[in-house]
């Protein structure tokens, strides 16, 4: 892709509001008349794609928080609303190039207006850039990025264990261990 | 706006008034299979159930509350568009609740005793007294209500009594944590917290958020009347007490770790006031026993977030969540203590069913016992715990997990199994006396 061109998706994008390290990311879309139902049918397909089916927690893009597609106007519109750590608008390019997302999301944009489909990267940017409408205030209850909190859940889960150990007691005693002792008892 | 002080002598008195200590007491549950015999009946009860206050007075006897299901309802020949007032739940039922209420497996309705559950129960009664004589006599003025008429015929009964001890099965003195009502004459027993409206609890006045709860149609139906839920529960004691016994090095160790499970002590002292040891003089004394927050004690040092008192009632422990009014999710609690004790020290199961039959009374189903139920003692999500659920009465399978906060190091009960089964229950409508009145009256 050009430089010039994406200096354009760029400032069309008007960047998400961030929190932190954290930006919404939110799109509006128009359905094509008379394909309500094959859009949630291919919503559906999406849920049961492994990494988006419930329990998962495995999708594709791996710094989105959570993701969610809204058929609203009976169906003759489709919202997909995200918070994703970083910039939307530098790893644009690298979505578009990078697998897996590209072919399920294809699936689900041929059903709305102003999609010519693959393989135009350009012009599926471009797309996916004008539709995007940046939100009126955003705020998160955390801090963390995906990353982080999936580090931080891992770090707990070893205390947990050590916790668990009748010896965790004393070995927490050691003053290195201090901080780690002011956490154990709840 | 109009007054809304409690019309006293219209609501029938269980939902408002202690029941008697010690007190024997009895559960019927009648079906109507001749409208107008039900209507007799509900004619004969209007003379029997007490309103007001309950008399402090033992020669008082006994009191009797009746209370309807919507087959009753339906039994009676209530019009549809009065029975499509009702609560959603209560039209529903509790068996077709089950899912939600977490009435599954064992506590399943099909494995419920019988006729809990079916559209046979159409009329509930429960008979209150200090002592069996007087609740002989009053059982029988009760038995005489329905007994010559045929069209009625009695289906179920459930004797109950308070153990020797005060206690319940599980060993606890029960009954304490309650609210208290705007009007109803009672003091409250925490003074920290401020009566309910009366709203709350009896239909037909302005509840905790200054609306009028939605009230069954027509108004002489609805007012002054009451949601009745009822639950057989079976308390696995044996079992109970093996856990125990196996998590701890000793007896002090299973007392600690059983109080922890409740929030308070056997004795019914709160962890709140007592953490380390239970004190007696604490838990029988009423000015005090219930006296209580949570708001010095956010970690739960002294009562876990997951204690099962905690959980039914966290007081100003969600104070500063943002999205919680613990207010609106409070209940009356009537339940009264079935069955034999399980000897003392006995830790092998004796076959015999013992438990509590859980009683609630309260405007809301869904927003006061459905809430409780469901969100905070059989979820954890709350508490920041979404693997754990009430350690007693939780619907736990037998991964169950429960942390108890402690210093230096928190404590984790693993592997709990169930320790109660839903035997079976119903919802039902508690009326008002001219409700009653208009019952009986009724042409349809
Ligand atoms: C077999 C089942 C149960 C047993 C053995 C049991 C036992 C107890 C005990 C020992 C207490 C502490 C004493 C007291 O404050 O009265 C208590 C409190 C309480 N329980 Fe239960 N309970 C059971 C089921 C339930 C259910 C199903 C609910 C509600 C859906 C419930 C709601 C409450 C409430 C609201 C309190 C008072 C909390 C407070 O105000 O501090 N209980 N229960």
């Amino acid at each position: 892709m050009s430089e010039d061109q994406s200096a354009v998706a760029t400032e069309a994008s008007r960047p998400g509001l961030s929190a932190g390290p954290t930006s919404e990311f939110s799109l509006f879309f128009h359905v094509k008349p008379g394909e309500g139902e094959s859009i949630r049918a291919a919503l559906r397909d999406l849920q049961e794609t492994p990494g988006y089916r419930p329990g998962d927690y495995g999708m594709a893009i791996a710094s989105i928080h959570e993701a969610r597609f809204v058929l609203f106007d009976d169906d003759t519109r489709l919202a997909f609303v995200t918070s994703f750590d970083g910039s939307w608008d530098a790893y644009m390019d690298d979505f578009l190039t990078s697998g897996p997302t590209l072919a399920l999301f294809d699936a689900i944009f041929s059903h709305t207006e102003g999609y010519d489909g693959l393989p135009d990267l350009a012009a599926l940017q471009a797309f996916v850039l004008g539709a995007q409408q940046t939100a009126a205030a955003y705020a998160r209850n955390y801090g963390g990025t995906v990353k982080e909190i999936r580090k931080a859940q891992r770090v707990n889960d070893a205390f947990q264990q050590v916790l668990d150990d009748p010896d965790a007691a004393d070995a927490l005693q050691h003053p290195a261990l201090k901080p780690l002792l002011d956490e154990a008892a709840d | 706006m109009e007054s809304n002080s409690l019309e006293l002598d219209d609501i029938q008195s269980g939902a408002l008034h202690e029941r008697p200590t010690p007190y024997v007491g009895t559960y019927l549950l009648l079906r109507i299979d001749d409208r107008a015999a039900g209507r007799e009946l509900v004619r004969r009860l209007h003379g029997l159930v007490d309103s007001g206050k309950t008399s402090q007075d033992p020669a008082h006897g006994a009191w009797i509350t009746a209370a309807f299901t919507y087959q009753g309802l339906e039994a009676l020949g209530v019009p549809q568009d009065s029975l499509d007032s009702f609560a959603p739940e209560f039209r529903q039922g509790m068996a077709a609740r089950a899912a939600e209420l977490g009435d599954v497996g064992q506590s399943s309705p099909p494995n419920w005793e019988k006729p809990l559950g079916t559209p046979d129960v159409h009329v509930a009664l429960g008979v209150l007294s200090s002592d069996q004589a007087r609740l002989d006599a009053a059982a029988e003025r009760a038995r005489r209500a329905h007994r010559e008429l045929t069209g009625v015929e009695l289906i179920w009964r459930q004797d109950c009594y308070q153990l020797p001890t005060g206690r319940t099965s599980f060993g606890f003195k029960d009954g304490i944590g309650q609210p208290s009502v705007e009007g109803s004459g009672l003091p409250p027993s925490n003074p920290k917290e401020k009566p309910l409206k009366a709203g709350a609890i009896v239909l037909g006045y302005p509840d905790e958020t200054g609306e009028l709860p939605p009230m069954p149609s027509p108004d002489v139906l609805g007012r002054n009347g009451t949601y009745v839920v009822f639950r057989k529960l079976h308390t696995k004691v044996a079992a109970y007490r093996r856990y125990l016994r196996d998590k701890a090095a000793s007896r002090e160790e299973e007392a600690l770790l059983g109080a922890k499970m409740v929030g308070r002590w056997q004795s019914g002292a709160p962890l709140a006031l007592a953490p380390d040891a239970d004190d007696p003089k604490l838990g029988a004394d009423p000015q005090r026993n219930n006296d209580f927050l949570y708001g010095d004690d956010l970690r739960g040092l002294k009562c876990p977030a997951g204690a099962h008192s905690r959980r039914a009632n966290p007081r100003d422990a969600l104070d500063g969540d943002g999205s919680v009014d613990v207010r609106l999710h409070r209940m009356i609690r009537r339940g009264t203590s079935y069955g034999p004790m399980l000897p003392d020290g006995e830790l092998e199961d004796d076959g015999v069913d013992r438990g509590i039959v859980f009683v609630f009374a309260g405007a809301h189903l869904k927003r006061q016992f459905e809430f409780v139920k469901t969100q905070w003692l059989n979820d954890g999500i709350f508490v920041g715990a979404p693997l754990e659920k009430d350690p007693l009465v939780g619907t736990n399978d037998g991964s169950g997990r429960f942390t108890i906060p402690e210093v230096p190091i928190r404590r984790r009960l693993q592997d709990l199994p169930p320790f109660v089964v839903t035997r079976g229950g119903e919802y039902c409508f508690a009326p008002g006396l001219r409700a009653l009145r208009w019952l009986a009256e009724l042409d349809t």
